[in-house]
């Protein structure tokens, strides 16, 4: 399979920009092109605009800002620059004509190699290869990315009957492996996957809303966490992809689609919408939408659309009963007779009969309906799983009392046994068919769920699981909530690390939770603080800290599998392991101070270690200092694996991996290598300035505090930061051990934590998620 | 007959020596306050409880309160000494002076308390109801509401109930029936049944003021849809004159145990009109605002009867002669010796005289920080003060409450068959302090409330409050030669109350009946504690002054600490051993499997 290196986007918009940078951020050249301006000084303005705007973008769009450099913009009028593309994806207005007129001029310049493909989402391809030569359709593929295409991880796929399969396998490897995308097989029907359902969902949702008279506060709370969808709900996720869209896009599916279908049966379109987007509430991005923040003096209140008049009233916290009991499942939730039980019920069992019926005419299989929910619309479960969750013969009971013809593959799931089942370990799915198959698995691809599936786990506690991956190397999984570290992890790291010494090669650190570790488990640490108990959270500290150094000086390799976020103690861990294999979504920082503390679990010691050895740094220990005060004291994270790499929390032997399902294989792989002659680190010891470099540091804290820019408290944190990072009471002459500096580090968390503010730091950030500028 | 007098030399020490009313004078509004008013008003309550209530007690529980066509009679002379009462000030010591309120702070309302609940229990609900109606207004009411009620309910001329109880529930709340009607006027139309309503209907004001929780037509299932409404008896003009009697008649009245010169009610509310207070469906969570206040109410029961019972018991023990010390007589020109010479007669008074003091320094310092969380200066200081309330109150009222019944007891044992009789006036302070164990809030919710929901409550930063002065304490106090005898066992104490915490907490994340089988013992060793912290905090206080005028009194506080630490504090051992047993024993047996066979 020959390598894609270079490709174009054309049509510089929204998706366009995002689909180039995402391009990017794999390491691939690409060129981005729009109309040529007219009568401006250079031509390619409207690319050029859509690449500095890709700069300010908040998400950005670029994994580091120099990637930005492999993004060439360009011209309609210069097509020739993009004659030698291996890939052109065309992402323009959505009109056929103009699309065809492009494709023709495409087909004219580019070589016979290349691959075109367009991220239409309304029009079918069999429209869009009208009159297209075979050659051209050969060649040719929709690939639907959703926005933003960083980081959402769908890929709509959508194959003509002319599509060669060698270029649809190229383009589904490429997806996979170097944009990290999880690519679903879609058939040629309006709105594909994700948004044939989505819409339908949203618009019935909207429409019952008004019919039962439930507000959108209820409709958002009802359709939302207690089915696994995000909170958002329908309500604000129109608000948040943008209430002018809305007409749009129904009135496109609504003309596209066969009349028999139960969206065009329950179209609508509310006056007050129009009304709304005429003065300019048109979502998040506008003025507001269906919530909107009003500033009453000083205050800002939260309002909430009142669907049945149309006019903004205070937003209330909705009080349904049917909340209550939605911990004990989504059955008992949706069969409680009160309003929201009935509204959810309505709603839920309608699209879920609608999902089902679509099999077969939007997708061959129940798991690429699941995945493009899933992963389109951040669903934890798709239309599938959630009714195997629910009951199907509780759905199939209300759909025959709705009148609605059970779909074929509803009444086999019910002579089965559900959609899914995992038998002998593996995960088999429903086929149409009746039959069930094996969870398609890529070649060689392991995941740790996989793994789970199948094995038991060698040791297991409260708070984490060993499992083997064979090979020798075994993985540790975090599965505390949230992925905390607590005490329980360290007992099992050292339990681990006499298992691997005594019948194994090596150890991955990993899990497939959203976050690897967003730190330490601050609210049963501010627990034992508020009662009081100190010997026991400084045998915590100093646990962590032997914990550590013991897997830093294991006699084997370490390998930390990381993907999200890893924060404070789970930066912390990392940073002890020999290498690492990142998932390219990675935000790892140092945020201790954020709570009023310090890094104490080796933090100080690892970045102090890193820095002050870095060969390609420039200037003396001083300089290396301040960057790693400067760090650690505005609790910086990286955005990006390859951010991580500018701070030195990824060394050069560091590996990135685009796709979240290859870091564990990844990981694994990196193991072998380099249990391979392993040699056990040895440890460095380092010269630290002492009472000179702390003056200098805290000095610059007092001026941003007289600034504005840093809080009185944040400066009794910082000194305590310097004490750690100068060394203390040392001198430039002095070789300071590991073990110096991590009772520095000790010695600092220990009176920090004593605090009120420390303590008001922590409490308000578990409490609202948020820091407190104390 | 029982005897009554006033401990007014050890509410001195509380507040004056241990906690130092200089605190005072740094709250909001409290600039003049000074030691020559806080001796004033105790003494004058001490009089008025020791010539006024107590007379009556006796009388009050043999007469008790009679009902005829829906009036309800109190016992003779409770009229007279209402107006007394009434006419003197007291109902409106701590109010808001803007209502015509003294605006005294609580903690000096908090010690006349235990006085009147001493002298009289029965007669101290009255104003204690129609306190807890003016707290509840003054933090909910609208300011109409405020003007129309407010000054009536500060001089206690109209009388406050809180009418919650139905007869199918009491501590579940959610179930409740009572239902209000909206009106076009904004008023309410409510109609059900309430029960178990104390000062429901008597004989002593002009009006008396209903607050009632009702849901509403539209109302969500449970405990978030009660909301809280006012209905007057006698409905009030807009000119201020009592107008036409309201929809709600007393049915009947309960025949009790106890507190039988107290009336209460069977309420029923026919149509009754009513006013919404504070926001719709808010009623419960509005009603708990008040319950610190009520429940340290409570609390001072509980120490009140402990006292009274104490005070008898011990003059019966210096009176009685029975038999010989039994290291031969200790009063030979008397035909036998007091009993007061007998070990376990002296047991069973220092735990009286312990639990009850100990009691006293608790009560005080909750109330002193009652008083810091509403008008201390700082928000921070409000906060601190508010966490600390919030931890203590659960304890305060279960522990109080629970030595009130069992000092109650002792007295009876103490007195023998003396004590079972009518006569001697002991077995009333029984039946009168098992009533406390069960209103507000029984004991086994106050356990829940305290380790299922204060302890965890942000991440337990109201633990805080007690933990870090105590380790602070012990710290502090290492050197101290006065301490060296108390402070192992505190700091001991300390060490498993922090053990049983962070177990209990632990535990309960995942098995929530643990914290339900753990909750009453750790109630109990926590108060324990808290009672060991404040008897070396009193030792402190005492060591310098054993030698001087008052030898007697000081000697008492060491020596009583002495017996506290030795023969009460052990409890904790117990204790802990129970908690950490978790609930397994306490939940596998079948229910089918208690019986009877």
């Amino acid at each position: 399979m020959s390598e894609i290196k270079s490709i174009a986007v054309i049509g510089a918009g929204v998706m366009g920009a995002g689909i180039a940078a995402h391009f990017a951020n794999a390491g691939v050249k690409v060129h981005l092109i729009d109309v040529p301006s007219k009568g401006l000084f250079n031509k390619n303005a409207i690319a050029i605009e859509a690449i500095e705007k890709i700069l300010k973008t908040d998400p950005a769009p670029l994994m580091h800002k120099e990637y930005a450099k492999l993004i060439i913009p360009g011209n309609t009028d210069d097509l020739e620059k993009i004659s030698e593309c291996d890939w052109v994806i065309e992402a323009i207005v959505e009109k056929k004509d103009i699309k065809q007129d492009l494709y023709k001029k495409l087909a004219k310049v580019c070589g016979a190699h290349t691959i075109f493909s367009s991220n239409t989402s309304t029009i079918p391809l069999k429209d869009l290869m009208e009159g297209m030569d075979s050659s051209f359709q050969e060649r040719f593929l929709i690939t639907h990315f959703f926005n933003p295409p960083r980081y959402m991880r769908l890929l709509e796929l959508v194959k003509g009957p002319k599509t060669k399969s060698e270029i649809y396998d190229r383009v589904c490897h490429f997806a996979d492996r170097s944009l990290g995308k999880v690519t679903v097989d879609c058939h040629d029907s309006p709105g594909f996957i994700a948004n044939r359902i989505g819409t339908f969902w949203i618009q019935y949702a909207f429409k019952m809303a008004i019919d039962h008279a439930i507000t959108v506060e209820e409709a958002d709370a009802v359709l939302g966490k207690p089915l696994g969808i995000p909170k958002t709900g329908v309500f604000a996720l129109m608000d948040l992809v943008g209430l002018d869209l809305m007409p749009l896009i129904g009135k496109s599916m609504n003309h596209s689609l066969p009349e028999t279908d139960l969206y065009r049966k329950t179209y609508f379109e509310p006056e007050f919408i129009h009304t709304l987007i005429a003065e300019g509430y048109t979502g998040r991005k506008g003025k507001g939408g269906f919530y909107r923040i009003q500033k009453e003096g000083d205050k800002k209140v939260k309002q909430s659309l009142d669907l049945q008049t149309g006019a903004y009233k205070i937003s209330q916290k909705p009080r349904l009963a049917c909340l209550d009991v939605s911990k004990e499942g989504p059955k008992r939730f949706l069969s409680y007779a009160d309003k929201g039980g009935r509204y959810g019920l309505e709603v839920i069992s309608k699209v879920l009969w609608y999902a089902a019926s679509l099999l077969g005419e939007v997708a061959d299989s129940i798991e690429a309906i699941d995945q493009a929910m899933k992963l389109g619309y951040n669903w934890k479960f798709g239309p599938f799983e959630l009714m195997d969750r629910i009951g199907v013969d509780f759905l199939v009971g209300e759909w025959e009392k709705a009148g609605l013809c059970v779909p074929a593959i509803a009444t086999m799931a019910l002579k089965n046994q559900g959609f899914y089942k995992t038998e002998n370990g593996v995960l088999m799915i429903l086929t149409p068919s009746g039959s069930y198959v094996a969870q398609h698995r890529k070649e060689g691809q392991i995941l740790l769920s996989d793994v789970k599936r199948r094995s038991k786990p060698l040791l297991k506690n409260a708070s984490a699981c060993v499992w083997d991956l064979g090979d020798g190397v075994l993985c540790f999984e975090f599965i505390s909530k949230m992925n905390a570290i607590d005490g329980e992890i360290f007992k099992l790291l050292l339990e681990t690390i006499e298992l691997v010494k005594k019948e194994y090669k090596a150890l991955v650190i990993h899990n497939e939770g959203s976050n690897f570790s967003v730190g330490a488990n601050i609210g049963l640490a501010l627990f034992a603080v508020n009662l009081g108990i100190w010997p026991q959270i400084e045998d915590l500290v100093a646990t962590g800290q032997k914990t550590y150094k013991a897997l830093k000086y294991a006699p084997f390799p370490v390998i930390g599998a990381p993907s999200g976020m890893a924060l404070g103690g789970g930066c912390e861990v990392l940073l002890h392991c020999d290498a690492i294999q990142a998932h390219s979504e990675l935000y790892m920082g140092l945020v201790e101070v954020g709570v009023g503390l310090v890094p104490a679990w080796g933090g100080c010691k690892e970045m102090l270690t890193r820095w002050l050895s870095a060969s390609k740094r420039p200037g003396g220990a001083m300089v290396a200092l301040s960057k790693v005060f400067e760090m650690i004291g505005t609790a910086k994270v990286a955005k990006s694996a390859r951010e991580a790499r500018d701070y030195l929390f990824l060394r050069e032997h560091d590996s990135i991996t685009m796709n979240k399902d290859w870091v564990l294989t990844d990981a694994k792989a990196k193991a072998l290598d380099l249990a391979e002659n392993y040699v056990v680190p040895e440890e460095i010891q380092i010269s630290l300035p002492g009472a000179m470099a702390r003056v200098a540091m805290t000095m610059a804290v007092k001026g941003f505090v007289k600034a504005g820019k840093a809080t009185a408290y944040d400066e009794v944190v910082s000194t305590k930061l310097a004490e750690v990072l100068s060394g203390g009471d040392t001198d430039i002459t002095d070789k300071q051990k590991e073990d110096d500096i991590l009772a520095l580090e000790r010695a600092a968390f220990m009176s920090l934590i004593k605090r009120r503010e420390t303590l008001d730091r922590i409490e308000h950030t578990l409490t609202t998620g948020k820091p407190l500028r104390n | 007959m029982p005897t009554y007098k006033a401990p007014l030399r050890d509410i001195q020490f509380v507040m004056k020596e241990m906690i130092g009313t200089s605190f005072i004078k740094d709250l909001e509004g409290h600039e003049d306050f000074s030691d020559d008013i806080f001796d004033a008003v105790v003494t004058e309550a001490a009089r008025f409880c020791e010539t006024v209530l107590f007379p009556i007690n006796q009388g009050g529980d043999a007469e008790g309160c009679s009902i005829q066509d829906g009036v309800v009679k109190t016992p003779s002379g409770f009229k007279e000494a209402y107006h007394s009462f009434v006419e003197s000030g007291w109902p409106s010591l701590s109010c808001d002076p803007a209502y015509g309120g003294q605006g005294l702070p609580d903690t000096v309302a908090a010690f006349t308390e235990e006085m009147v609940c001493s002298a009289n229990l029965s007669f101290g609900l009255y104003p204690g109801l129609t306190r807890g109606a003016y707290n509840l207004l003054s933090a909910h009411g609208t300011q109409h509401q405020k003007e129309t009620y407010l000054s009536h309910l500060t001089d206690a001329t109209w009388g406050g109930t809180m009418c919650l109880t139905e007869p199918h529930c009491g501590t579940d709340l959610g179930l409740l029936r009572t239902k209000a009607i909206p009106e076009e006027d904004e008023s309410y139309l409510i109609s059900g049944t309430k029960i178990f309503i104390s000062s429901g209907e008597h004989d002593l004001t002009e009006n008396i003021i209903h607050f009632v929780i009702a849901r509403t037509p539209e109302a969500p299932q449970g405990i978030k849809g009660i909301s809280l409404f006012l209905v007057p008896k006698f409905m009030v003009n807009d000119d201020g004159s009592l107008g036409k009697r309201n929809g709600v008649v007393c049915a009947s009245i309960e025949h009790k145990m106890g507190i039988k010169a107290s009336s209460t009610c069977v309420m029923n509310f026919d149509n009754a009109k009513g006013y919404l207070v504070g926001e719709l469906y808010h009623g419960v969570s509005n009603m708990f605002v008040m319950m610190n206040n009520e429940r340290l109410g409570v609390g001072n029961q509980g120490l009140g009867l402990g006292e009274v019972a104490y005070q008898n018991a011990l003059a019966y023990a210096r009176d009685r002669l029975q038999g010989r010390s039994l290291k031969g007589a200790k009063y030979p020109e008397k035909s036998a010796d007091p009993i007061i010479v007998h070990p376990d007669i002296r047991r069973m008074l220092l735990t009286m005289k312990a639990y009850n003091e100990g009691n006293r320094m608790f009560s005080g310092w909750v109330a002193s920080h009652i008083d810091k969380s509403h008008k201390a200066k700082t928000k921070q200081e409000r906060q601190d003060a508010d966490d600390f309330v919030q931890l203590m109150t659960p304890i305060v009222k279960a522990f109080m409450t629970d030595c009130g019944f069992e000092i109650a007891n002792h007295g009876i044992q103490i007195m023998g068959g003396h004590g079972y009789i009518k006569e001697y006036g002991m077995e009333q302070y029984v039946r009168d302090a098992r009533i406390s164990q069960i209103y507000e809030g029984t004991n086994g919710i106050q356990a829940l409330d305290l380790l299922g929901r204060k302890v965890g409550a942000n991440m337990g930063r109201s633990l805080r409050q007690f933990f870090h002065p105590v380790l602070a304490f012990i710290e502090k106090n290492q050197t101290n030669p006065a301490l060296q005898e108390f402070l192992p066992s505190l700091a001991k104490a300390v060490t498993r109350m922090q053990q049983a915490t962070s177990y209990a907490a632990m535990k309960g994340l995942s098995n929530p009946d643990e914290v339900g089988a753990a909750s009453t013992d750790y109630l109990k060793m926590f108060a324990l504690t808290i009672h060991a912290y404040l008897w070396a905090w009193a030792v402190n206080v005492a060591k310098d002054k054993i030698n001087g005028p008052e030898k007697l009194f000081y000697e008492g506080k060491l020596q009583t600490a002495r017996f506290f630490y030795h023969k009460l504090l052990p409890q904790t051992s117990g204790l802990f051993g129970a908690i950490m047993a978790g609930s397994k024993s306490v939940m596998d047996l079948d229910d089918a499997a208690f019986g009877p066979f």
